[in-house]
């Protein structure tokens, strides 16, 4: 008997007709409705830069405020408290089999995105040794993607979740390109994967070294905003 | 650098031996061909991996992730306290004859290191019966735990024994917990938090053995016989023990003391069934039983007030529609995930709301003076017997207000509502032998 991953409830899945009869291999889904039904997915009414669910469609405050090169972001979920539950037992806690929930809503996304190159936000060596995965990598099943960032060692005095915003804003470049990034990168047009875009900040600074790599177009996608 | 007080009988996951000398054993040990986590006892599923190939345990990750990486280091215990002779008790309230008894039995069964099942009705004040025992163990510079599966039952504990052991540190952990963990002779915590010792304890009392999910969980139950010293013994404290907990009185295997008689001398009130005929078609149309609302009509004429238990959170919002068509107002509703849980049972403490709509959350760890009890759907699986038992125990919990009335209106009768029944009159038998009154 399959359990939920993330509540532990049993699973009854029911097979219909429908999926008899399309001859697809049959998808053993890992979580309950209820848990599913948790998150908020973001609807159409949402900020054209950075994916922020709104009442209307214009660009946000925040938004306005960055200067720059745009970067236009799409976020699946609204950054709640079901998602922070989420977040804290899967990234702080530690429980690398809740990538599993997130695969399928990832994938769904990936594939409405128009990209070459798929590069996901790395994590630093020590975050690494401490959590033993990176939590962006782990919510892709098979898409193949290129690890054409590294992150700085000893950027990071403490983690971007403990600080306010004016003091996110002001974080340093954290991220260098990677040996082979220029050929990976050359005139592509390239997504950035990452969990969760709060200020922008982290996005920005990938996208500014993906440009210098020789990329034509970045844009990006995260789980929630 | 952490200091060796927090090694003491307890088990820390480093990923390399500390500089004292603190042993350890691996995290997650080979069993067979699969991997057990030596602080809960889970077995590892295949994937239960992180991506860098290392093993984790999912089941106690609340607690902190162990990987295969780590190691659990832990120093003996060495019962480091300045005991009193007294044992710290401050407490200078009155035992009543009854609760005399029990309290020296309990007492002797203490002195001579054997677990003991102390079965005292509702209402009979357990905890002032194990005080005189738990001074006595302090005395001896034993290492005490107070534990509960329930949350709520440990954090109105503290208080309370914070007062009755004036002169003894003591810790209080959960999952919540801000403080950060200290070395004391007396820790009150949930059962989960035991996991993080070792052989620590040689006292461990457990404050309502039956509550869920004790009963059905094997990790719990570790979490007890591993926290406790192989010299020590533990005290179970409840006024339902489940199946198991009885066959092992039956068979002998485990001590017991009967408390039948509550402090103020009174029997239990018995459970008054009523039919309630298709309760349920009745409320898809917005409509009580008759005689329901007849009968909370009459609590409200007289201002007698009352708790309303039905069987799950979905039908909470339900009857209380039902209830203002049949114009009945002035319910408060309470459920486990409701944000204002404390402050609307404090309400009702402080007589300022007629009556609760309430699950199972309220079945016990709370006493509200002077109010009646009525189940709507008693048949259903949720209210086990122990559950019907401990919320009769809700009325009549006071001196002033010993008595009152508890009805259950039930669509069918169930096993589980005439065992109910069955216990609170085997009790009331015992408790008029020893001279309780109606």
């Amino acid at each position: 008997m399959n359990a939920c991953v993330w509540c532990g409830r049993p699973l009854h899945q029911v097979v219909t007709l429908n999926q008899i009869w399309c001859w697809a291999p049959l998808t053993q889904s890992v979580a309950c409705d209820q848990c599913r039904q948790r998150f908020t997915a973001i609807t159409s009414q949402r900020c054209p830069q950075c994916g922020r669910q709104q009442t209307d469609e214009t660009v946000c405050v925040d938004c306005q405020r960055w200067t720059g090169r745009p970067l236009t972001n799409h976020a699946i979920y609204v950054y709640d408290e079901a998602m922070k539950a989420y977040m804290q037992q899967y990234k702080f806690q530690g429980d690398y089999a809740l990538r599993l929930l997130m695969q399928e809503p990832i994938r769904a996304a990936l594939f409405r995105e128009h990209y070459d190159v798929l590069v996901p936000i790395p994590v630093d060596q020590a975050t690494w040794q401490k959590r033993g995965f990176n939590q962006v990598t782990g919510w892709l099943r098979q898409a193949p993607f290129q690890q054409a960032l590294l992150v700085l060692a000893d950027h990071k005095s403490r983690p971007q979740s403990a600080k306010d915003r004016s003091a996110r804003l002001q974080t340093p470049q954290p991220f260098t390109l990677a040996p082979n990034a220029k050929e990976v990168l050359h005139n592509q047009r390239v997504l950035l994967l990452d969990d969760v875009y709060t200020t922008g900040r982290t996005l920005r600074h990938a996208a500014n070294q993906i440009y210098l790599g020789g990329a034509k177009a970045v844009t990006s996608l995260t789980l929630a905003r | 650098m952490i200091e060796d007080e927090q090694f003491w009988g307890r088990q820390i996951p480093l990923p390399q031996a500390p500089v004292n000398s603190a042993t350890g054993i691996t995290a997650l040990k080979q069993v067979g061909n699969r991997l057990q986590c030596q602080r809960c006892t889970h077995l590892l599923a295949p994937t239960d991996r992180l991506a860098n190939g290392e093993w984790y345990c999912r089941q106690c990750l609340q607690l902190g992730r162990l990987t295969s990486q780590l190691e659990l280091y832990t120093i003996p215990e060495p019962n480091r306290f300045v005991t009193a002779p007294t044992g710290g008790l401050t407490w200078e309230g009155q035992l009543s004859p009854q609760q005399e008894r029990a309290a020296q039995a309990v007492q002797d069964y203490v002195k001579a290191r054997k677990n003991h099942l102390l079965w005292a009705v509702t209402g009979a004040r357990k905890t002032e019966i194990v005080y005189p025992a738990l001074a006595w163990a302090l005395a001896q510079g034993w290492r005490v735990a107070w534990t509960s599966p329930r949350v709520d039952v440990c954090l109105e504990l503290a208080p309370r024994l914070h007062q009755a052991f004036g002169q003894v540190a003591q810790a209080l952990l959960y999952g919540g917990q801000e403080e950060p963990y200290t070395y004391c002779p007396l820790t009150i915590c949930t059962v989960h938090q035991l996991l993080r010792f070792r052989e620590a304890f040689d006292l461990i009392i457990v404050d309502e053995v039956d509550a869920f999910p004790l009963a059905t969980s094997p990790m719990l139950q570790h979490a007890i016989a591993a926290a406790e010293k192989t010299s020590g013994c533990h005290l179970y404290l409840t006024a339902t023990p489940g199946d198991q907990l009885q066959k092992q009185v039956a068979n002998k295997q485990l001590a017991v003391t009967y408390v039948p008689l509550r402090y103020h001398g009174h029997l239990l009130p018995q459970i008054d069934l009523r039919v309630a005929w298709r309760w349920r078609a009745q409320l898809s149309k917005n409509k009580l039983p008759v005689a329901l609302i007849r009968q909370m009509k009459a609590y409200l004429a007289t201002q007698q007030r009352f708790l309303l238990f039905v069987p799950h959170v979905v039908d909470l919002p339900v009857i209380t529609r039902a209830l203002q068509l049949a114009g009945i107002q002035g319910g408060v509703t309470v459920h486990a995930a409701d944000a204002e849980r404390t402050a609307k049972v404090q309400a009702m403490r402080d007589r300022r709301i007629p009556f609760l709509i309430t699950t199972t959350i309220l079945e016990r760890g709370v006493t509200f003076p002077n109010v009646n009890v009525i189940i709507l759907g008693g048949d259903d699986a949720v209210f086990s017997t122990a559950a019907l038992v401990q919320i009769a125990g809700r009325v009549g919990r006071s001196a002033d207000a010993p008595s009152g009335e508890v009805t259950c209106y039930c669509h069918t009768h169930t096993k589980r509502v005439r065992l109910a029944r069955g216990m609170i009159a085997r009790l009331n038998l015992q408790g008029r032998r020893l001279g309780g009154r109606k």
